[in-house]
């Protein structure tokens, strides 16, 4: 009976799963067709990329194809996300990770601004609210 | 409210984000998901538990999306729960009766275990009151049941022969109730947490399949989207598990993997947070989503030998000589089943489709 250490390991690449994987091609007319749709009348719209079948090198190559814009922004929220414009106005990248770096989510907006970066309404009053209560603090006179 | 618990609204968007995700739903529902549940009262899930052996709820609380205590905290209000709540004895169950009496007709009911009836129920007893006693008591102010596990589900490891408890699913105790089966020996914790957020957020039981499984998750095989599916195309099967064949990768068939007939999220979602599952570890399926898989022959046996032969009362020799003459046969099996799958999701489809047309809602 042979030792396991006299056993050879041999690590081979795992078989390429085209067939199963593509469809770059279709995302960007898809992509196109949003645009035109958020540049007619203003409708925001997302691709869920985990509900595609999508392989490592598809990703790879959607992510050249669209490129990297301008914008980038980090939200950092039960774990860190990053948002960013690719090449293409209005088409954003968002990857949402937990505390733990897991991705959770990962999706493409077709939007002027995704709506997870802009700050609610009812958020807006209360902040202004609490930069009162702060100045009242600032003017309070200081006992000695 | 969200603030009170730590919470950021952003937060909050993304754990909704996600579990639309997860639950295969339109990105757009993440957003009004959240919208939805930080305004919403939360609803009362009552969870009981019979026969089990409480993997399921051991499932349950290591979901990472939502976790069990961004569930609890943030869009449930979990009543009742013998295992997890800090209450016992007359304590837990008058907190029970109240929040069924205070929520009556709007709960979540959620069970986990079989329900025995033999003896008058005695096999499982709590408070004085058997198993099918308080089941139906709970059902009956009920606004869905939620089957957790393969047990209440289909009955599991106490309804396998001889079933000498006389143990039943909760479908046969219960039939004028919304029923919704998220099988599994035990489910994977995102798959109950996401039928659960699903029904809650929207309040609609989601499609299901012939055995009222929520075809989001069990809609494919496992076979289906099994990332070791070229392998079997190409005919590349591991003989034993440490075999050549075993260390790279190849299809688990020949060593008892029920893929081909399984319903379930497995190979997409996967466990613990999306590191593997089973055939990724190198173990072939069990089937444990399916109804009766206890009493399908030998976990180890190839799938056509359970099916054609008594693997399970056969010497490992003629187990062996069958699973030869068998493996072509097997492939048919094998590309049959994945025919049947998607012809179900095209007449599913199709069916969707003539629904719309008429105007259906």
């Amino acid at each position: 009976m042979s030792r396991l250490s006299e056993i050879p390991i041999r690590i081979e690449p795992p078989p390429a799963l085209g067939g199963l994987g593509g469809g770059v091609a279709a995302i960007l007319s898809e992509l196109i067709t949003l645009l035109e749709r958020l540049a007619d009348s203003q409708e925001s719209a997302a691709i869920d990329l985990r509900s595609l079948p999508m392989n490592v090198d598809d990703l790879a190559e959607l992510r050249r194809a669209l490129g990297e814009g301008e914008v980038r922004a980090t939200l950092d929220a039960e774990g860190m996300s990053a948002i960013r414009e690719t090449k293409v106005p209005g088409v954003w990248w968002v990857e949402h990770r937990d505390r733990h770096g897991e991705l959770m989510a990962e999706m493409i907006e077709v939007t002027r601004m995704p709506q997870i970066l802009m700050s609610a309404s009812e958020e807006i009053a209360t902040g202004a609210h609490l930069l009162r209560e702060q100045l009242a603090l600032r003017s309070a006179p200081r006992i000695r | 409210m969200l603030r009170r618990h730590g919470i950021s609204r952003r937060g909050f968007i993304k754990f909704c984000t996600a579990a639309a995700s997860a639950m295969a739903l339109p990105p757009s529902m993440g957003v009004a998901m959240a919208e939805q549940l930080a305004h919403a009262r939360r609803p009362s899930v009552l969870y009981l538990s019979f026969q089990e052996c409480t993997g399921c709820l051991e499932s349950l609380t290591r979901s990472f999306a939502p976790t069990i205590e961004n569930l609890i905290f943030n869009v449930i209000s979990l009543d009742y729960d013998d295992t997890l709540m800090a209450a016992a004895g007359e304590a837990a169950e008058s907190a029970r009766t109240q929040a069924m009496q205070d929520n009556f007709g709007k709960y979540v009911l959620i069970v986990d275990g079989s329900v025995p009836t033999g003896a008058g129920g005695a096999y499982c007893t709590a408070g004085g009151h058997s198993a099918v006693e308080t089941l139906r008591e709970a059902a009956k102010g009920a606004a869905a049941i939620v089957c957790v596990g393969t047990c209440s589900a289909f009955g599991g490891i106490p309804f396998a022969d001889p079933n000498p408890t006389e143990a039943w699913p909760v479908m046969a105790i219960v039939g004028d109730k919304p029923i919704i089966n998220v099988s599994g020996c035990p489910p994977i914790p995102e798959v109950i947490t996401g039928t659960l957020l699903q029904f809650i957020t929207t309040g609609k039981v989601p499609d299901l399949d012939e055995h009222r499984r929520p075809k989001v998750f069990f809609g494919n095989t496992i076979h289906d989207r099994c990332y070791r599916r070229p392998f079997y195309d190409e005919g590349k099967f591991a003989k034993s598990f440490d075999d050549e064949g075993a260390r790279n990768g190849w299809c688990l068939y020949e060593l008892g993997c029920k893929g081909p007939t399984t319903y379930n999220a497995c190979a997409t979602v996967k466990w613990n947070g999306g590191t593997s599952f089973p055939i990724e570890s190198g173990h072939g399926c069990l089937g444990c989503s399916e109804p009766g898989f206890w009493d399908k022959g030998s976990f180890y046996a190839a799938q056509s030998t359970a099916l054609w032969g008594k693997a399970g009362e056969s010497s490992p020799r003629e187990v062996l000589e069958l699973t030869a003459s068998a493996v072509a046969a097997g492939a048919v099996i094998g590309a049959a089943s994945a025919g049947v799958s998607r012809l179900r999701q095209h007449r599913s489809a199709q069916d969707a489709d003539q629904h719309e047309s008429n105007g259906d809602n």
